[in-house]
């Protein structure tokens, strides 16, 4: 247990940088996730973290110990790595029990510990057993009861499930969470799978090409992201994105747009002036807040045009082309018509996004 | 997985090769197996026995071959008058004690020349590889020298560091393949488990097993089979079976029946070594611990 401080964290491979003045405060047991795309310099950070990268500039503290200089083993860290990394010539057992024999553990203790772990991860039957024999989703659970036998300070996951099976994965989000309330351990889980970040983190550190884009709890940065880079990243469908030019009425500020005029809320009105944007800006809609109806007579106010749909089930995503555009809708399943009929589609204002249309940052 | 079956079509040309690549393989087993076989049975003959050959032609008087009475004094003989327990030591010191010292050194080397990475890497390396690339001969004289003037002549340590001379570059060659197929990713989780640098190259020792396995093959077979270093650098107080041997072989009397007998002696350790070494050298040991 203890909290992580990253403070002015730089790294570099050679020339080419992979995290840029990464500030980053970790709390005594909170599960925080760090997001972003392949490349981004999550896994660097992480690696970082555990001592397996030097530090270009910058600090590392584990509570008030600085750490930049401790190699691995003196961090009292824990870490699962994506491709498992499982010693194949040992059981599940000794691969489990390595950490602790490393530390002098008395024999009854470890086999004591091992058995808690396998129980909790439920691969008691497996125990015996060499990683070639595991499926993927036990040898992750293996590689899990390796950090978990003993107590560190924190917990580093990289991708630990991005391998698995899309059942598996959903199975073992909701385990992983419940395993990092049950143990309170201050935990870094790094993924580039925004589900997972949004499901399980207490708060999510968004990274892009380096840099810190946007630090707060799931809801914060789905409701409020601060660029059109996170607002695009998470949320499933992604975000629509529309150029728009903003226009002054009597009543107050408008969005328009070939296909549509939006009239803004006073509030939004003032951000907007607060924020000196410009005439052009970009617009960002999550699908979920887009209503449609089909038919072209319909109440809704925005005529369109579907382009394709997507049953899934119980929800449906549907493609409508506005004004040369298209968006993404996201609606309960129904009669929806096929590609090329009419429908009308309806904004709700107030959950819109808008932001510069040059450097992307988010008024509102 | 798709099936690994190779699938056969019947046609003339097949069973024609097929008939010949059974003949092949009989002739195959003669050729390589017979004088073996001789070799053992000869060398419990004396020597009347030894030379009674059948006609030439005459498959029939064959047995003639195996009619006579085994004698073990052959090998009384090496044993006591030609000293060969010593020579039999000299060599099992030599080749062993290189094999030793070229695994040890060799998979320290191999092992940081997988992990690391720094400018001049691959011309480091081909220098390596190079020094085993010069013929025995052409270094003999300069080794001898230099053995000479260091007093390693004659003397076991010399014979080893010899061996070692040839059997070091190899050995970082061929386990530098066998580490770089070892994920970098189990030593990291090692070290996060609390593992130093030198207790992860030692964990991961047995996932190179297959390669050192056979390396100490290598090894122990040059120094074994070797005669050229053994009878300049090795001559005198380090004498191994194969100079022995061929001492044999006098000007008046070719003594073929101890000859035989040595060439079972110094045979039958190899097979030995091969069998008991034979389960180190089925790969694959590490797969399935990483996703690929």
């Amino acid at each position: 247990m203890a909290s992580v401080t990253i403070t002015d964290v730089w790294k570099y491979y050679g020339k080419t940088m992979a995290v840029k003045e990464l500030n980053l405060e970790i709390r005594n047991n909170e599960f925080m996730c760090i997001l972003g795309p392949s490349g981004c310099g999550k896994s660097s950070t992480l690696r970082m973290l555990a001592g397996l990268e030097f530090i270009s500039s910058g600090d590392i503290y584990f509570d008030d110990v600085r750490v930049n200089d401790l190699p691995p083993r003196d961090r009292d860290i824990a870490m699962v790595f994506e491709n498992y990394a499982l010693y194949p010539h040992k059981t599940v057992y000794e691969n489990m029990a390595n950490p602790l024999k490393l530390r002098r553990t008395p024999k009854q203790e470890i086999e004591r510990r091992v058995r808690r772990a396998a129980e909790i991860l439920e691969i008691e039957p497996l125990l015996d057993r060499k990683p070639v024999e595991l499926s993927g989703g036990q040898k992750q659970r293996t590689a899990i009861g390796r950090a978990i036998v003993r107590e560190p300070k924190v917990f580093l996951f990289d991708e630990p499930i991005a391998h698995l099976d899309a059942k598996l994965r959903s199975h073992m989000r909701g385990e992983l969470k419940h395993l990092q309330r049950d143990l309170e351990t201050t935990t870094v889980y790094v993924t580039h799978d925004q589900l997972e970040g949004m499901s399980m983190a207490d708060r999510i550190a968004v990274m892009h090409e380096g840099v810190l884009q946007q630090l707060g709890t799931p809801e914060e940065i789905y409701n409020h992201p601060t660029n059109e880079f996170v607002a695009g990243f998470v949320g499933e469908p992604p975000m629509n994105f529309l150029d728009c030019t903003l226009e002054r009425t009597n009543v107050g500020l408008t969005v328009v747009h070939a296909g549509f005029r939006l009239a803004l809320s006073e509030q939004q009105a003032s951000l907007l002036t607060a924020g000196g944007a410009e005439a052009d800006v970009r617009i960002g809609i999550r699908p979920d807040n887009i209503a449609i109806e089909p038919g072209a007579d319909g109440a809704l106010e925005v005529p369109g045009e579907i382009f394709v749909t997507e049953p899934l089930g119980g929800d449906m995503v549907v493609e409508v082309t506005i004004g040369g555009d298209r968006v993404t809708v996201k609606s309960k399943i129904g009669p929806m018509g096929g590609p090329g009929d009419p429908c009308r589609i309806g904004f709700a204002v107030d959950k819109l996004h808008v932001f510069d249309k040059t450097s992307g940052v988010a008024y509102f | 997985m798709a099936s690994r079956e190779i699938v056969r079509y019947r046609s003339p040309l097949r069973s024609v090769l097929q008939g010949l690549s059974v003949l092949f393989l009989i002739f195959f087993f003669v050729w390589t197996v017979l004088p073996l076989l001789i070799m053992v049975v000869s060398s419990f003959k004396d020597l009347l026995d030894a030379f009674q050959l059948p006609e030439v032609g005459d498959f029939g008087g064959v047995g003639v071959m195996f009619d006579f009475e085994p004698t073990g004094a052959h090998y009384v003989e090496l044993f006591t008058e030609k000293h060969f327990g010593t020579y039999l030591r000299n060599s099992l010191i030599a080749s062993l004690g290189s094999a030793a010292v070229s695994v040890s050194l060799g998979s320290m080397a191999a092992y940081a020349l997988s992990r690391a990475e720094f400018r001049g890497k691959r011309d480091l390396l081909f220098w390596i590889i190079s020094t085993r690339m010069a013929p025995v001969v052409a270094v003999m004289v300069p080794l001898y020298v230099i053995f000479r003037s260091s007093g390693l002549v004659g003397t076991l340590p010399g014979l080893i560091l010899a061996y070692t001379t040839f059997n070091l570059p190899f050995a970082i060659w061929i386990l530098k393949g066998f580490f770089d197929n070892v994920p970098y990713a189990i030593e990291e989780a090692a070290q996060c488990d609390g593992c130093t640098r030198w207790q992860a190259f030692r964990l991961i020792i047995p996932l190179v097993a297959p390669g050192l396995g056979a390396f100490i093959v290598l090894c122990v077979l040059f120094g074994w089979n070797d005669f050229l270093f053994a009878t300049i650098i090795g001559s005198g107080g380090a004498k191994t079976l194969p100079v022995a041997t061929a001492e044999l072989v006098q000007p008046v009397k070719i003594q073929w029946g101890m000859i035989m007998a040595a060439g079972v002696v110094t045979t039958v350790p190899m097979m030995f070594l091969g069998l008991l070494i034979r389960r180190y050298l089925v790969a694959g040991l590490t797969m399935g611990a990483v996703r690929e």
